[in-house]
């Protein structure tokens, strides 16, 4: 097991060090193609050649090889590794410290992923064990139908809705009736609300879990269903054990491996669904630093958030098959 | 035979003098998109204890479908028990509640599988498969149970039974499998052992010591014993008596030898022809021509009728009952008395 935890970090550098390149590539690329982001400052208004060359300094701007199409700069990518190596990430366009930002903006992210998860593995694995202990009945309809429907229904657009039935119509009622400081008003808010920084990520969070949730739930149920016909639980039953524990201990179990393995995944898409997100309810998370450093073309922004995003995502995928390990013996490493 | 047992806590009505196990004219249809498919029209058998019944036949003639009912594991539906009754000594298992019936099972009832790699559940060691057993019927802490399972273990021969009890099914071969299967069914002692298919998935010489482990541990307990198979040969040292089964019905009925001897249904007798024979090498392999009729539409008359050199008209009209044709023995043909002197 230490060993393959070591093969698979090993890995992770490798990867982590072509993503790097990869995004200071694009990013070089775009500045090449669109031109210097530096000059958007001015607006329209003349600017000496001097100011513009100083302002391209502070921000690490005046590299020439920006100014050639196609060049990987090369010097620029190795200045930034160095730089990062002693953990400065340098600066965005407003003169705050990136490591700062991220610093603040990673707990709440992580808050959100945390509610969209324990939504997954509650809800979304809950209701496909349901479901395929139902088959063929009302549940198991209900269920399908819900899942072709988060399925069918665009991600901002049911992102919306949940912002204008839950945060406006429901928490407005809720602020009339019981005050705005009340636990309820809390949760049920329209936008991110300081005073009530998990509250109201609640809500934001559930709904990024109900972007995930259909394949999720699925999956499960398909699992259970295969599970449920296998030898394995017919001699469950014929050892006379009762129906729950036939369900739990010796259907849900194997059942979760290949669930848990999409887990990993989803938190994937997950982290660009929360992009979306946070920009819509103006949560200052991971998301809406990369989202606005997209909209500004803060290179330095968006490759240090970006590049952090793969790290949790590599992370994440370990844990997973770590976790994997530990279900399925078969799949004991080593 | 009025041991301990029999003031069952879990059927109190049952009547030790009854036959341990009396099958009679169990129906089972399996509702399928062709239609309703009939699996098993009218089985009969008894099984008294110290008796080894061999229920034989082909793939998708009733005997497995037959065992599940007895044990009461049917998926229901697709499946359901048209008729008949299951009487274990004189308590008919199929009227009785879930949670009775749930019960019965393991205590009264057990049933060791065929593939013992798919039968065993791949993410639990041996150990927790046996002991939960012991915690779940018996109360037991986890060292009382496991030392139960160690007993077992050792019971059916695993070396090194210590050391191997906390290993998971995969890390089994074959043989050791199905003997961890087969302890796991001795482990509440049963009255009653089903064996299907136990040895179809293990090499010949596995085989062999699987169906003598099974035979011992039988004659030990005296049990009754359920064996079922596809292989004549398997059964022929170990059985006491043979039911033969086709298209879901029992067509011959008899005590091992008499079987082997004079078979009384054509079906039998090309059974027995196919076996292959080492004293005549080189000659085509018996077959028999044709293919069980399929299970949605059973044509009139005697299901065989298609495949028999025997078959007349009456064969394709009426069908034959199971009826005594010599002491101890039954056969549901038209011509029985032709076939068993081998006209």
């Amino acid at each position: 097991m230490g060993r393959y935890v070591i093969r698979r970090l090993l890995q992770a550098v490798l990867t982590l060090s072509v993503v790097l390149f990869m995004l200071h590539y694009l990013m070089s690329l775009a500045i090449q193609i669109n031109g210097n982001p530096v000059r958007t400052f001015f607006g329209d208004k003349p600017v000496s050649d001097e100011l513009l060359q100083a302002t391209m300094e502070k921000f690490n701007l005046d590299d020439p090889c920006l100014k050639s199409v196609g060049d990987p700069c090369w010097g620029m990518f190795t200045d930034r590794m160095q730089q990062w190596s002693h953990f400065d990430f340098g600066t965005d366009f407003q003169s705050v410290k990136i490591g700062d930002s991220i610093a603040n903006a990673i707990p709440v992210t992580l808050t959100i992923f945390a509610i969209t998860t324990v939504v997954w593995a509650l809800f979304g694995v809950t209701a496909g064990v349901l479901a395929a202990m139902n088959r063929g009945r009302f549940i198991d309809y209900l269920v399908r139908i819900g899942t072709t429907f988060t399925l069918a229904i665009p991600g901002f657009l049911m992102l919306i809705l949940v912002q204008n039935i839950f945060g406006v119509i429901i928490g407005n009622w809720f602020r009339e009736q019981f005050g705005r400081e009340s636990f309820l008003s809390l949760i049920f808010q329209p936008t991110y609300s300081a005073k009530a920084p998990f509250l109201s990520l609640v809500i934001p969070g559930i709904a990024l879990g109900v972007f995930g949730i259909a394949g999720i739930t699925r999956l499960s149920r398909t699992s259970m269903l295969e599970n449920l016909r296998s030898d394995f639980v017919r001699t469950a039953k014929a050892k006379g054990l009762k129906r729950t524990r036939v369900t739990i201990v010796h259907t849900l179990r194997n059942s979760l491996i290949p669930v848990v393995t999409v887990i990993g995944f989803a938190l994937g898409d997950a982290l660009g669904g929360s992009v979306v997100l946070e920009g819509l309810y103006n949560i200052p998370g991971l998301g809406l630093l990369a989202f606005n450093g997209v909209k500004t073309n803060d290179t330095a922004v968006v490759i240090a958030v970006v590049a952090l995003a793969s790290v949790v995502f590599m992370v994440t995928n370990l844990i997973v098959d770590l976790f994997y390990a530990v279900l399925d013996p078969r799949i004991r490493y080593e | 035979m009025a041991d301990v047992k029999f003031q069952s806590e879990i059927l109190p009505e049952l009547d030790p003098s009854a036959p341990l196990l009396d099958v009679r004219d169990l129906q089972v249809e399996f509702r399928t998109r062709d239609g309703i498919a009939k699996a098993v029209n009218g089985a009969n058998f008894t099984v008294n204890r110290g008796e080894t019944l061999a229920i034989v036949g082909e793939s998708g003639s009733g005997k497995s479908v037959t065992s599940q009912a007895i044990m009461g594991i049917l998926e229901t539906p697709p499946a359901k028990i048209a008729g008949g009754e299951v009487l274990f000594h004189g308590v008919d298992l199929l009227t009785l509640s879930k949670e009775r019936k749930r019960r019965v099972r393991a205590n009264h009832v057990a049933m060791v599988f065929q593939d013992a790699l798919s039968a065993l559940n791949p993410v639990y060691t041996v150990g927790f498969q046996l002991a939960e057993l012991f915690r779940k019927h018996r109360g037991m802490s986890k060292a009382e149970a496991k030392k139960k399972s160690l007993e077992l273990l050792d019971l059916v021969k695993i070396p090194a039974a210590a050391q191997r009890i906390n290993e998971y099914p995969h890390q089994f071969s074959g043989g050791m499998r199905q003997r961890v299967m087969i302890a796991m069914a001795l482990a509440l002692d049963p009255d009653l052992l089903i064996a299907d298919e136990p040895t179809t998935a293990l090499d010949v010489t596995v085989q062999a010591q699987i169906m003598r482990l099974l035979a011992e541990i039988q004659a030990e307990r005296q049990m009754g014993l359920i064996l079922i198979t596809h292989d004549l040969g398997v059964v022929a040292d170990v059985a006491d008596k043979i039911s033969v089964m086709y298209a879901g019905r029992i067509v011959e009925q008899a005590p091992v030898l008499d079987l082997f001897g004079k078979p009384a249904h054509p079906y039998t007798k090309a059974l027995l022809r196919s076996i292959p024979r080492l004293d005549t090498k080189g000659q085509k392999l018996e077959v028999i021509e044709g293919l069980p009729p399929v299970l949605t539409n059973i044509p009139p008359g005697c299901a065989f009728a298609a495949r028999c050199h025997y078959a007349q008209d009456v064969c394709r009209t009426d069908i034959p009952l199971l009826e005594t044709v010599a002491a101890d023995r039954a056969a549901a043909c038209h011509f029985s008395a032709e076939v068993i002197n081998g006209e």
